[in-house]
């Protein structure tokens, strides 16, 4: 057999040799029998059956044909191919758009959604948060929770925390100072204790990690001053040198670096750089309402969610009993606002959180955007086999089987589905890099976004259905187009049945084009209502940065010294109208959930404190400065400084849920300052007005209650917060401005995320932007595919019936009643498209409700805006192909016939 | 006289029966079909040549290039071992089908 392979030229010629042989002999006998020669030829020729046929017959009966054949098959589709360089260069980019954007967006799914977390066992792994049904909201657990979970539970191997809450509450502010050699850096940190780490079952590569010890007793002032690095800092900071043992600078007191974690370790996508002991401050701890930490389990082998879940239950049931306090315990039923109950979810679903739904979106738009590309490329297929039929028709007579016909045709779809792949596999590589580089944080898990083999053979299975798809689906019509193209000598026009395919195909192109795009406009447009959200303060004109002083070398009130320097020194630059200081950023910081306790009110539970979800500790002219309207009572006011009554503003929310229609003004509470702030003393406060409310979790999540204190009061600061200033210079004119400033206070401290309040807004909104101008961007492909579609289909049917049309206007048909014809045809079908594709949109509703904000997934305006623009987009599609029907000279075109 | 359509699977069985004698080439097998068939049997050179170059690739037949009588160069397939084993093979199924048919066809 091999000979037959690699000597294929020479049996080629041997073969033609014999074939020869053979006529000259069959002549040379009919010779002998009296024929003249040349008709002794003829006829031997025609006794052979033909030269080709019998080689072809010859060939095909050879063993490793296939071989040669497909070798063969392809030398033929890039020669016919690299003929038609328009057509292949279309089918070659709708192919590469349509698989690019697919592999693109399912390396995303893959990646976030699919792949496991890197732990051993990930799906033993289990997230723990309280839930408090009446407000909505996910919540951490108190510290006292934490250890009553601890014991409580039997399902669980392992149960560790990982603190969240901002500000000076614990140590997990979720960026840290530190200074390797002489180089400040801002890394990101997360507090954890022994329990977690053990949960997680990851091992540090070098050194130790915390004990129980270290991370678990929370006594002093201070969390222990240890660290653990993660491998990715050790070697970009510390270029790899031996630094367990050593002591590192953070926040500005020296730690002593315990570990090493192994290359990509982190827990809940924090993209953790430092990993520090888990510490809450003792007056945060003792609180059972103050929920500060987050808990992750893991399962013990054999045991199920389901049954932990049914545990949990019951554990939750007698807790109250088992701990021997009815004070802010979980429960299984609640009754009032404050109640709150225990939720398990895998971890991995809640590293994903709520962007899954996002992705899933974005897949099923590429979905369709390949199903438009299948559609086109049949399509165009079809169109091109009709002009080769003249092609198949003489090959078919020289001998070539109808199979080996097909094959052919297939491996023409098999070539530029694997080049369109090829491409699009590079396009999508490219595009999720940049994606990754562009937005690092808009999408959970981007450390893990990368093409693997997973990925591939996606990529490659969508190439070869797609193959299938639009190789196949024409061949059905052409088998039939070449019979009867056999017969007919091939020169006339297609069976109507064959119209009516490109026609349904048309169709479905313009349906889920229309579906898609609505999909995006709904998507747009709540991205456009978020913009547009009242934030409660006006953010135009507004810098913000945060700083942090270090706790090591600072006390509560000499830090609230050095922010009023840095605010001094900002009112005396010119541009600026005013400033002010806040702990927590809008419109998005992390939630506290403070128990406070309210003069002559007891919560719902019966508990004396009520949990506020935001304390908001500012120092300055705050309200003016961020224009957040006082909507009754006043704001804090300089003669507020010396005065020995300590004021509180409340926001909107807080005073209707506590007051209830009551005015709030004159009623005193009592927050909690000790933990938060190291206050020795938490004395009364009486509240002097309302705020309006200001989004404090998203824009688009209801508003929690807030509280704000009034720091110049009291003299103290927590050691991070961030300075706003109210000013006509862009951020980049203050830049150095600032960075005087804040050195002046401390020279070792950096200025951290200075930026425009609009770009933090517009931030906090980034991934519903994000995906609506992905989605935007898929639609305009979709519906620029269409419209193509729609032209080729069209043009196709000018094309079939010029006779027709030459007749009519030979018979003294008006130009305009020809544009009108085809025109009717065009725009009949879009519209049988639109509505499908409407119905389509109605049908997914469900799929997009919960990602839009302010609009109904069946908004009219929305809906007719699209049918309008897909009108106007097919009327031009079909305008084209109508103007030129109406050009045809009738006399040329009866003529040719 | 009418030509008869030669019985599916025969004609390797007959071409090789035909070289047991000398090499020959495809004209000239073709040609000893026929006369041996007393004309009743025509083969089409679409059936020939490529039942010829299977057996080839087969082992059942070698080829060579040499002079014919009318001094043209022409293509010789001679039998190989394997090829004498398989007409033997080949001789006793036919004898045994033709046997019992006759018996059937008698025996009615």
């Amino acid at each position: 057999m091999l000979r037959w392979l690699f000597r294929r030229n020479t049996i080629e010629r041997e073969l033609h040799d014999e074939l020869r042989t053979f006529i000259d002999m069959a002549a040379a006998a009919k010779e002998d029998e009296g024929i003249l020669p040349a008709e002794a030829r003829r006829l031997a020729a025609i006794e052979l059956g033909g030269m080709e046929q019998v080689k072809e017959r010859v060939r095909t009966g050879r063993p490793g044909a296939w071989l040669d054949e497909m070798a063969q098959d392809l030398r033929y589709s890039l020669r016919t191919l690299a003929r038609a360089p328009v057509f292949t260069a279309v089918a070659l980019l709708t192919l590469a758009l349509g698989i690019g954007a697919n592999t693109a967006i399912f390396t995303i799914v893959n990646g976030a959604i699919l792949r496991p977390l890197a732990y051993p066992r990930p799906q033993q792994l289990i997230s723990i948060s309280s839930e408090f049904p009446a407000f909505r909201s996910v919540a951490s657990l108190s510290a006292a929770e934490y250890q009553e979970f601890r014991t409580l539970n039997q399902s669980f191997e392992e149960v560790g925390a990982f603190g969240t809450g901002g500000g000076g509450f614990t140590t997990s502010t979720s960026e840290v100072n530190l200074t390797a050699g002489d180089r400040p850096l801002r890394v990101r940190s997360m507090s954890v204790d022994a329990h977690l780490l053990r949960a997680l079952g990851i091992q540090p590569v070098e050194g130790r990690f915390f004990s129980a010890e270290e991370s678990s007793r929370w006594t002093g002032t201070l969390p222990p001053a240890l660290a653990i690095l993660s491998y990715e800092l050790w070697r970009n900071a510390f270029g790899g040198q031996p630094v367990v043992g050593q002591t590192v600078q953070l926040e500005g007191r020296p730690h002593e670096v315990v570990g090493i974690m192994p290359p990509g370790s982190d827990v809940m996508d924090n993209h953790t750089q430092v990993w520090l002991p888990l510490w809450v401050h003792p007056a945060i701890a003792q609180g059972r309402a103050n929920h500060v930490l987050r808990i992750i389990g893991r399962l013990k082998d054999g045991v199920t969610l389901e049954q932990a879940q049914t545990e949990l239950t019951a554990v939750v049931d007698r807790w109250a009993e088992r701990v021997g306090t009815t004070e802010h315990v979980p429960t299984n039923h609640p009754s009032v606002v404050v109640d709150h109950t225990l939720r398990m979810r895998p971890l991995q679903d809640a590293v994903l959180g709520s962007a899954g739904r996002s992705i899933w979106l974005l897949q099923a738009a590429v979905g369709f955007v390949l199903l438009i590309v299948c559609a086109n490329l049949a399509n165009l297929l079809m169109a091109r086999a009709e002009s080769r039929r003249r092609e198949f028709a003489v090959r078919a007579a020289l001998g070539v089987s109808l199979g080996r016909l097909l094959r052919q045709l297939l491996t023409e779809g098999a070539v530029i589905s694997a080049a369109g792949g090829l491409m699009g596999v590079w396009l999508a590589q490219s595009g999720v890099e940049t994606f990754v580089r562009a937005y690092p944080t808009s999408m959970p898990r981007t450390a893990d976004l990368h093409i693997d083999e997973s990925v591939l053979l996606v990529a490659l299975g969508l190439s070869m259905a797609t193959t299938v798809l639009f190789g196949l689906a024409p061949i059905g019509h052409r088998t039939h187009g070449l019979v009867v193209a056999l017969k007919q000598g091939g020169d006339r026009g297609a069976s109507p049945g064959h119209y009516r395919v490109r026609r349904a195909l048309m169709m479905a192109e313009v349906a889920f084009a229309v579906t898609l795009v609505i999909g995006a406009g709904l998507l747009v447009r709540s991205a456009f209502n978020l913009t547009n959200v009242d934030a409660g303060f006006d953010r135009s004109r507004l810098v913000t940065f945060s700083m942090t002083l270090p706790q090591a070398n600072t006390e509560p009130d000499t830090r609230a010294q050095a922010f009023q320097r840095v605010l001094e020194g900002l009112r005396r630059q010119p541009g600026i109208e005013s400033a002010g200081v806040m702990t927590g950023l809008p419109p998005n910081r992390p939630t506290d959930a403070i128990g406070t306790r309210i003069e002559n009110a007891t919560s719902p539970d019966g508990n004396p404190l009520e949990v506020v979800d935001y304390y908001q500790f500012v120092i300055g002219d705050y309200f003016k400065t961020m224009g957040i309207p006082i909507v009754a009572g006043r704001g804090f006011e300089p003669t507020d400084v010396a005065s020995d009554s300590k004021v509180v503003v409340v926001n909107e929310t807080l005073a209707s849920r506590i007051w209830k229609g009551q005015s709030p003004i004159g009623r005193r509470l009592r927050p909690n300052l000790g933990g938060t702030l190291g206050a020795s003393v938490s004395p009364w406060h009486t509240v002097i007005g309302i705020a309006k409310d200001v989004k404090q979790r998203g824009v688009d999540q209801p508003t929690g209650t807030e509280l704000y204190v009034f720091l110049d009061q009291h003299r103290i600061a927590p050691s991070t917060m961030n300075v706003v200033a109210r000013t006509t210079l862009p951020p980049a004119a203050l830049a150095g401005t600032i960075e005087r400033l804040v050195r002046e206070v401390d020279p070792g401290v950096p200025v951290v995320r200075l930026r425009a309040m609009d770009s933090v807004f517009s931030e906090s909104i980034q991934r519903p932007t994000l995906v609506a101008q992905l989605l935007a961007g898929f639609a305009v492909i979709a519906l620029l595919l269409a419209a193509v579609g729609t032209y080729g289909v069209l043009s196709y049917m000018v094309t079939e019936r010029r006779r027709e049309i030459g007749i009519r206007m030979a018979l003294g048909a008006a130009r305009s009643a020809v544009v009108a014809l085809v025109m009717k045809e065009g725009l009949r079908m879009t519209l049988a498209g639109v509505l499908i594709g409407v119905a389509g949109a109605f049908g997914l509703s469900r799929l997009i409700e919960s990602l839009l904000f302010g609009v109904r997934p069946t908004d009219a305006v929305t809906i007719a805006a699209v049918v309008a623009i897909i009108t106007a987009v097919a009327a031009i599609a079909c305008g084209l192909p109508a103007w030129r029907a109406s050009r045809l000279d009738p006399i040329a075109v009866l003529r040719a016939d | 006289m009418d030509r008869l359509d030669i019985p599916q699977g025969t004609l390797d069985l007959m071409i090789l029966t035909i070289l047991t004698r000398e090499p020959m080439h495809g004209y000239g097998i073709s040609q000893r079909l026929a006369a041996l068939s007393h004309d009743s049997f025509q083969v089409n050179p679409g059936s020939l040549f490529p039942s010829l170059y299977r057996l080839e690739q087969d082992g059942k037949l070698k080829a060579e290039w040499r002079a014919s009588e009318n001094n043209r160069n022409a293509k010789y397939y001679n039998l190989t071992a394997a090829g004498r084993k398989q007409l033997e093979k080949h001789r006793q199924r036919w004898d045994r089908i033709a046997f019992a048919i006759t018996s059937v066809l008698e025996g009615a």
